[in-house]
């Protein structure tokens, strides 16, 4: 039995960008507001959209994503034809290489994706935040004949030159295709977000891997190619919020949006849920003493300080006398009491001892270019009385009373 | 085979003490009540025994199941959805030659032929209306440690005013139970039953066969107080915290006495996790100008007015201007701008509509019914 469409997520980058965040963890497996990780949101849209059997190419720190995805569970992804698989290079009889670019995730699992003899295949990111209804783009892609469809969002002219850019005729049909162009002539921006037909795609796949000067990339060499040879690629208007995270500043943007209510990102809606596998644990708890305004909290969360503005994870404590502000802690993390984290991103199960302070506000800078958000790795202690600097990075426990930057 | 399970099966009673809370088990079971911000009765009862290796649970459901079946589908959540064993619910057959089952006896018999399929040496009974987070290998190895027929799991204290009418004491002599009363009365500190029982499969099955030849229904007042002579009743003491339904007013109290985050703790233990239903909400959103002092607040919920003292379930909005006090809030109610709840229990899907005052005393809380609009 053959599936119409298989969805395949590029994970397997390192995220070097996220630094801190990324020593053990994958980028689509960091955690994301309040009790999601990223690669949440494209697996919901793909359960979402009815499309049932997901590939997850990965070959960065693999552990923790296999972990969290499993069996596919959570998502409704556990099934007895499909479900989603985690697929990281393997050793095959002609050799062995690790992912050379995006285009080659795919083509060395050419085999998985023709075992479910597929119509069309959905390439997506493991590092974008957005909803997204897969099967009315595939419906766009089939009225229209054709052989890729690009998904593309306007973006502001100035930020037009940090993506691929499309130029389309009237009819959606796209005519030119720029990476990062240095003058743009259009601001549609490629999402990253490619359905294409999928006999089309094997064979530019099996051509450029023949090709030794290829990059291995879609946005460098697929797309082009196909252009270039005449097939049919039109561009798939997308409105709504779509944010790539790959990012210090804009994981934190992106998180900090959840807490506005102008912001078109609605994790509470139930009619488009995202999945994740639970913490299962008790209710949060805010204490009496405790101050909470404009923020996010959820399962096994003790607070009774003070926290504004912030997105808490599960099991996070945040003490008496102790302020968070315009922060993010990650699941496990602690603040203790007359700790002030500002501005920070505090990884997973980090403990900040007491009177320590992370971070700064933006306003509290003398020269506002120096300014940027702090990031603690993960399990890092920073210790009584420490001070941690904007922009910072730490990645190595903090001694009492010292100061970073 | 590695000792990883318990050489036990469960077999939990989820009507029991349905008589207690009558509007609260209007459509659902005792073991259906949503407990503790995120929970339902059976979960404690039930993550008690997985935690403890016990892997073949069976649930012999007697009315108004549908919810309890609904929370525990094929039991994954509570790792039960096995090849051996696993979760096993056993509803009654709509036969005009088969009666309801009243007693414990009646309903073991139901499963008769079931008990004698499997292969575990004991058995663990329980109901679902007492909240415990127990490690039941402590009452396997207390059993086999002693060799007797039966252990039974007690607690030192008061009987609560709700259960004087269905509650079970003993006494006890070097931990052996020379007596066993029903309906206890007396004021003051008892050994009070937990209804909880370990007994050796082989032995429940001759008990339940006997006393279902001779038309008796009960196990403690018919099998166990009659023989204490012949069987070796020993009598475990539970020390650790529980939460027993036995009214409203309990229902309300111990849904409050979580806000004390020593009772929070002692009830949820890092490394004992309580398994539930997974709904996939969204973390709980706190606008800006929330108010928010002493609440215990499960996932989904939008707050937006003010709350304190208030234990609020899942999906529960609190609406701009709304002010809710000492209150228990069920899944999905929503407080419309500008109302005021005082000692309020609501049940699922409650609307309280804007500007409306709603308010009980700490001694009768005012209880709203499912789906209900005020």
């Amino acid at each position: 039995m053959a599936k119409e469409i298989v969805a395949m997520i590029l994970a397997g980058g390192r995220g070097s960008r996220l630094y801190a965040l990324t020593q053990k963890t994958a980028k689509p497996a960091v955690s994301f507001g309040g009790k999601y990780r990223i690669v949440d949101f494209p697996l919901s849209n793909c359960v979402n959209s009815g499309i049932d059997t997901v590939g997850i190419a990965t070959q960065y720190q693999p552990q923790k994503l296999n972990e969290y995805i499993g069996n596919g569970q959570p998502w409704d992804l556990d099934r007895l034809y499909g479900g989603v698989h985690v697929l990281p290079p393997y050793q095959k009889a002609t050799g062995s290489d690790w992912y050379k670019g995006t285009a080659n995730a795919i083509y060395q699992n050419i085999n998985f994706i023709d075992r479910y003899e597929p119509n069309y295949v959905v390439i997506l990111s493991g590092d974008h935040i957005y909803k997204m209804d897969y099967g009315k783009m595939l419906d766009f892609h089939k009225e229209k004949g054709a052989d890729c469809t690009i998904a593309v969002m306007e973006v502001p002219w100035e930020e037009a030159s940090r993506f691929g850019i499309m130029t389309a005729d009237e009819n959606g049909t796209i005519t030119k295709f720029e990476e990062k162009p240095k003058e743009p002539k259009s601001n549609l921006a490629s999402m990253g977000i490619y359905i294409f037909t999928w006999e089309k795609l094997r064979k530019f796949l099996t051509e450029d891997e023949a090709d030794p000067n290829s990059e291995n990339d879609f946005g460098k060499n697929i797309i082009p190619n196909m252009l270039n040879a005449g097939e049919k690629m039109v561009a798939y208007a997308f409105e709504g919020y779509w944010k790539d995270v790959g990012t210090i500043d804009s994981l934190w943007d992106a998180n900090m949006d959840l807490l506005n209510p102008n912001v078109a990102l609605d994790v509470w809606d139930d009619s488009w849920k995202i999945y994740s596998r639970t913490s299962g644990l008790p209710g949060h708890k805010i204490g009496s003493k405790a101050v909470i305004d404009n923020s996010m909290i959820t399962e096994g969360c003790r607070v009774d300080g003070t926290v504004i503005q912030s997105v808490l994870f599960d099991n996070t404590r945040v003490a008496e006398g102790a302020t968070v502000e315009a922060s993010i802690l990650m699941p496990g993390s602690v603040v203790e009491p007359g700790a002030c984290v500002r501005y920070s991103i505090i990884a997973e199960n980090v403990v900040v001892k007491r009177g320590a302070m992370v971070g700064v506000r933006p306003e509290d800078m003398d020269d506002i270019t120096k300014w940027g958000v702090a990031v603690v790795g993960e399990g890092i202690t920073v210790g009584a009385g420490a001070k941690i600097g904007p922009k910072a990075m730490v990645v190595k426990d903090v001694k009492e009373g010292e100061e970073q930057w | 085979m590695v000792n990883s399970t318990s050489n036990a099966l469960g077999v939990i009673l989820p009507n029991a003490g349905d008589n207690l809370v009558p509007e609260l088990v209007e459509k659902r079971t005792m073991a259906s009540i949503p407990f503790a911000s995120r929970y339902r009765m059976i979960d404690f009862v039930l993550s008690s025994m997985v935690n403890g290796g016990i892997t073949n649970v069976t649930v012999i459901v007697k009315k108004n199941y549908h919810s309890l079946m609904d929370h525990l589908g094929n039991g994954r959540e509570w790792d039960l959805t096995r090849k051996l064993g696993g979760l096993n619910i056993v509803p009654p057959y709509a036969q005009s030659t088969v009666k309801m089952y009243n007693g414990r006896v009646e309903a073991l018999a139901s499963i008769l032929e079931f008990l004698k399929n499997q292969k575990e040496k004991y058995v663990v009974l329980s109901e679902a209306s007492t909240a415990f987070n127990y490690n039941f290998k402590e009452l396997i190895a207390a059993h086999v440690a002693s060799g007797a027929d039966v252990t039974m799991l007690y607690e030192r204290r008061e009987i609560p005013e709700g259960c004087k009418n269905d509650n079970h004491t003993i006494k006890l002599q070097d931990g052996r139970v020379v007596e066993l009363l029903t309906n206890d009365y007396r004021p003051g500190v008892q050994n009070l039953s937990m209804d909880v029982y370990i007994v050796e499969r082989e032995t429940l099955i001759t008990m339940v066969q006997d006393a279902t030849s001779r038309g008796l229904v009960y196990f403690e007042r018919d099998i166990l107080s009659r023989n204490l002579q012949l069987l070796n009743v020993q009598g475990l003491e539970y020390k650790g915290y529980t939460a027993h339904i036995t009214s409203m007013k309990s229902y309300f109290d111990e849904n409050m006495r979580l806000l004390d985050e020593a009772n929070l703790d002692q009830l949820f233990p890092v490394g004992k996790p309580i398994y539930t239903k997974v709904r996939d909400d969204a973390p709980t959103r706190y606008a800006m100008d929330a108010k928010v002092k002493n609440c215990m607040v499960a996932d989904g919920c939008v707050i937006e007015g003010e709350i304190e003292n208030c234990v609020l379930f899942r999906g529960v909005r609190i609406r701009k201007g709304a002010k809710v006090k000492n209150c228990v809030l069920m899944q999905d109610t929503v407080v419309e701008p500008g109302a005021t709840l005082e000692y309020v229990v609501t049940d699922k899907r409650v609307k309280v509509t804007a500007d409306k005052n709603l308010c009980g005393t700490d001694t009768f809380p005012v209880y709203v019914a499912k789906g209900q609009t005020v």
